[in-house]
């Protein structure tokens, strides 16, 4: 990583921003820093949480493990589409539903609360709606399906392994969704309104609006929104593990679920905090991407 | 041996002979203790409050701290276990199953209790061999029986009826029946491919001579059990086009919703099933193979006191009240499951009787997976893995006997 | 801002395609709903019964009067608001020393605090149980809500600091020629324009925090039980209590829909309400 002071004339040194920053260090390192070190001590030895009476020291052994292991790099590929598909198509809809928000009609105050309600639920709960509604017994899409004539028989659609995986991907797009919708409405908030004033005098169309000052505006948000949703998509797996488990065979499989079934299930909280490990340096890699980019933009 | 001795003396005792009472002695010394236990119940409704009052009253000096803990699949519950050990906050006393007993031992985290159980007076109102299938492998007493349950087979009587047929006690019969409530879209079986589902899966296999042992998995009798098994899904399709993916609520809502036939599950969900069909549901023994042999799962839970407790005398007092004659019915009231306690089993009320009946003529068969730290992983992600795998066609049924072989002796 | 689209246009442009959407929000809302005022029989039937046979409120009285649930939503109230307190006031300088300060170190620093939320919770859960066992937080307000700072303050900060950079910082220049100290500058002058980006991130950590599972279920004990470990008791072992489930996550909803129907209002003030004009 690069520091500041590579790219930048050498800023003076003053103490007013280290002590604006000082309570959210301590907040955070006190809490995260220990459980962190202790996870790298443990992603190097071989610990299996019910023989603590034997934890040999193995050095990377965990990691040249993971490098031959199918089921990670299985994983790691449906982690890939998975952050992709969620977070791109929670954005999209985010952004649409925001810019149809931000106008001004009269049911505008209900219509911003009613579109929080799939973000302001429990994931458990989400994984067991959507599992209820997607079962192939007495599920309700089945029946809305069949009686709409969409299907002619009802549709197993957690258990072949594409439909599941896209199933899930729906069910984390409700959830999600409203997230981008907020943040970016806030977004436009801040836009001053004379711009669009100008721009209308100009006669620019609604298109050029959004295209030349909408977006522009509030590209900073919404660059740091799709940065922090990747992070949370990229480490959540508690929905998937209420809706499918990682199932059928390894079809719902991803990073972090990995990681869990194996330090919790299997007890190997050795090689479960090598894959963690794995996974905050492949989104370090992103990360890094992402600062070096914004990084010209931010010190402007 | 042993455990099948215990199940089928415990199924005696359950069914037929009504026990003595044993004297319930609770001799109230002052000691001022408090004393944390962790349980789990299925509805949380229910509460042990009157329990606890009932203890309290008797002892005085001792304070019972009950917390609920989330079962989270069996996960939540041990994880915060095994968490509170390693971080030296763990309970006095807490609710547990064979299943975890290896990993607990292995972490020197459990009590023996074979002094307090010589003077116990409710020793003798638990049959021994009850308490030979909880001894641990080093021939120590660990586990207090609490309660337990045993699989069978839930049919639709109505259907077979109607197919002519009576209720299946081979695998063969179990298939033609299959076959015979399989129309339309109703399936015949509603199969279990989900978390939990090997509790319906190994009377197939072990029944038909699979052991745990090595090679045991992959000897003729296991690989032609597990081959008749995924044929039900992907030859026969007598089971729902969901059972890869079904879990315990699945099959459930499933049967209740008179699209399937048949269902593996204990008497724990007897109740809800009559009150969606009433007569028309009923339940037998899992069928076995032609040579008569067959296995079925017995579910366990017991109390255990821990060995960081500073107050084991107290703890002991506690879960030994529990395990006690009436106390032990009032529990099971709790939970939904069986009394433990002859004495207790003899007068049993809260299940309707074919079903009690079911759960006792199954006992002869019933055992437990084996006692290795390997079976929790095996129960949670090897099998419903692999299982699944082999319904979508993914392996065959052998390469999925042989990865369940390479989990246990590789 | 001037609509100059014809009702027509408004309909199929704003109207109907909102529609969709707030639809698909509601839907699964609206069937857990239905469900939780279902009777036990009626809610597993097949074909599925849209209006049941009779409606009951036995869940909901099941659920207030014999289990703890009322209880465990304060509790989710109190962790939510005082995470919610302590992200945002100790984000906010942040931020500010983030978006208005060059400084050594500034871009790590940043970084840094991203990268405390890329580990996964579940592999450090273990060692975080341990450690607020030695420093005698488990089981208490303070520790649950110190865990959820773990995500709650690098998201603020985050947030906060691309919401100020859009901020012009002719602002707080001219405050400071008017011999503004650098409090005042951020109070009176920061805040007030920031305010909906405040609110957003407020409203995020709040609902993060009222949602989040794997912190509350391994700090908390019977003393500060949240409702997302509540409801995990409804899920057996043997058995899944859907009406009182549904019946909780139709309450559980409420709260946070609430408080964004009372705080939306303030997404309207900041720069289009007219501060940079004044």
């Amino acid at each position: 990583m690069t520091t500041a002071s590579d790219t930048e004339p050498a800023p003076p040194l003053v103490l007013t921003p280290y002590l604006f920053l000082l309570p959210a260090m301590l907040v955070t390192l006190a809490v995260v820093l220990w459980p962190v070190a202790e996870t790298v001590w443990m992603s190097l030895h071989n610990f299996i949480l019910f023989k603590p009476r034997n934890v040999p020291f193995i050095g990377l052994g965990n990691f040249w493990r993971l490098l031959h292991d199918e089921v990670f790099w299985l994983s790691l590929g449906h982690s890939l589409v998975w952050i992709s598909l969620v977070v791109g198509l929670q954005f999209l809809l985010g952004l649409a539903t925001a810019l149809l928000l931000n106008q001004s009609f009269w049911w505008r105050s209900l219509a911003r609360s009613l579109v929080i309600i799939p973000w302001a639920l429990p994931s458990v709960i989400i994984g067991l709606t959507w599992t209820w509604m997607y079962d192939y017994n007495v599920g309700v899409l089945n029946d809305v399906f069949l009686r709409f004539g969409l299907i002619d028989k009802p549709v197993a659609w957690l258990a072949q392994p594409n439909s599941a995986f896209f199933s899930i991907v729906v069910a984390l797009i409700w959830q999600g969704f409203p997230f981008f919708a907020v943040t970016i409405l806030a977004g436009l908030q801040t836009i001053s309104a004379e711009l669009y004033e100008a721009a209308d005098i100009d006669g620019a169309t609604r298109f050029q609006r959004l295209r030349f000052i909408t977006l522009p505006a509030i590209a900073d948000v919404i660059a740091t929104a799709l940065l922090l949703r990747t992070i949370w998509v990229a480490n959540s797996l508690d929905v998937i593990l209420v809706m499918t488990g990682g199932g059928p065979g390894y079809s719902t499989y991803t990073l972090p679920l990995y990681a869990f079934l194996k330090a919790y299930s299997g007890m190997e909280f050795g090689y479960g905090s090598a894959l963690a490990i794995m996974l905050t340096l492949l989104l370090l890699l992103v990360v890094f991407i992402y600062v070096r980019r914004a990084a010209r933009e931010l010190d402007q | 041996m042993k455990r099948r001795q215990f199940i089928q003396a415990a199924g005696a005792t359950a069914l037929s002979t009504p026990l003595i009472m044993a004297p319930m002695v609770n001799s109230a010394k002052a000691q001022a203790a408090t004393v944390r236990w962790w349980y789990h119940f299925d509805n949380p409704q229910n509460t042990p409050n009157d329990l606890i009052a009932q203890f309290e009253k008797d002892n005085p000096g001792i304070k019972i701290q009950a917390e609920s803990i989330p079962w989270g699949g069996g996960g939540d519950y041990y994880t915060r276990l095994f968490a509170a050990i390693v971080a030296k906050n763990a309970p006095d006393c807490a609710m547990v199953k064979l299943s975890s007993q290896a990993q607990l031992l292995e972490m020197d985290a459990l009590e023996p209790l074979d002094g307090h159980i010589k003077n116990w007076a409710g020793k003798a109102d638990i049959s021994d061999n009850i308490w030979n299938v909880n001894k641990a492998q080093d021939g120590k007493q660990y586990y207090l029986p609490l309660q337990y349950v045993v699989l069978y087979l839930y049919y639709r009587a109505d259907w077979l009826q109607a197919a002519g047929l009576q209720p299946p006690k081979t695998f063969e019969e179990f298939l033609a029946a299959a076959k015979a409530m399989t129309k339309g879209d109703v399936s015949g079986f509603g199969m279990r491919g989900g978390g939990g589902g090997h509790d319906n899966w190994a009377p197939f296999i072990i029944g038909n001579g699979a052991t745990f042992a090595k090679g045991g998995m992959v000897n003729e009798q296991a690989l032609a059990g597990n081959r008749f098994y995924v044929s039900l899904a992907r030859d026969h399709k007598v089971t729902p086009a969901s059972a890869a993916s079904d879990g315990f609520r699945q099959i459930v809502d499933g049967f209740k919703a008179e699209r399937t036939g048949m269902i593996i599950h204990h008497i724990g969900s007897a109740n809800e099933l009559v009150t969606a069909l009433g007569d028309k549901v009923s339940a037998v023994p899992v069928p076995r193979p032609a040579n008569g042999k067959g296995w079925t799962m017995f579910g366990d839970e017991s109390n255990a006191v821990l060995s960081g407790s500073k107050n084991k005398d107290a703890a002991f007092k506690w879960i030994s009240f529990l395990s006690s004659g009436g106390n032990n019915v009032a529990f099971n009231k709790l939970t939904g499951q069986l009394p433990v306690t002859t004495s207790g089993a003899s007068s049993w009320t809260l299940h309707p009787k074919r079903f009690v009946d079911a759960s006792a003529a199954s006992l002869p068969l019933a055992g437990v997976l084996p006692d290795s730290p390997k079976t929790a992983d095996f129960a949670r992600t090897v099998w419903p893995t692999s299982m699944q795998r082999a319904l979508l066609g993914q392996i065959t049924s052998d390469e999925m006997m042989k990865t369940i072989e390479a989990h246990y002796n590789g | 801002m001037m609509d100059r689209r014809s009702p027509l246009q408004r309909l199929f442009e704003l109207h109907l395609p909102l529609l969709v959407i707030v639809l698909f929000a509601l839907g699964p809302y609206v069937w857990m709903m239905m469900t939780s005022i279902k009777t036990n029989t009626d809610i597993g039937a097949w074909p599925v019964r849209y209006w049941p046979q009779a409606f009951t409120s036995e869940h909901y009285h099941a659920l207030l009067e014999r289990t703890s649930f009322g209880g465990n939503l304060v509790n989710s109230f109190i962790i939510a608001t005082g995470a919610c307190m302590l992200g945002l006031s100790v984000s906010l300088p942040a931020a500010y020393a983030f978006s208005r300060y060059r400084f050594r170190g500034r871009r790590l620093l940043m970084t840094q605090f991203l990268v405390i939320n890329m580990f996964p919770i579940v592999l450090i859960i273990i060692p975080l149980f341990v450690l607020m066992r030695n420093i005698g937080l488990l089981d208490t307000f303070i520790g649950i809500i110190l865990g959820h700072s773990t995500f709650a303050v690098p998201f603020s900060i985050w947030m906060l600091t691309s919401y100020m950079n859009a901020i012009p910082k002719d602002l707080d220049e001219a405050a400071r020629i008017d011999g503004a100290t650098t409090l005042e500058v951020l109070r009176l002058i920061i805040l007030p324009v920031i305010m909906p980006g405040l609110v957003t991130t407020g409203i995020y950590i709040f609902v993060t925090s009222w949602n989040e599972y794997l912190f509350a279920m391994m700090l908390s004990g019977q003393n500060v039980r949240t409702v997302t470990v509540a409801l995990q008791l409804f899920i057996g072992e043997f058995s899944v209590q859907w009406g009182l489930l549904t019946a909780a996550g139709t309450l559980i909803a409420l709260p946070v829909t609430l408080l964004f129907l009372l705080v939306q209002k303030r997404l309207v003030s900041g720069l289009t309400s007219g501060a940079v004009k004044s």
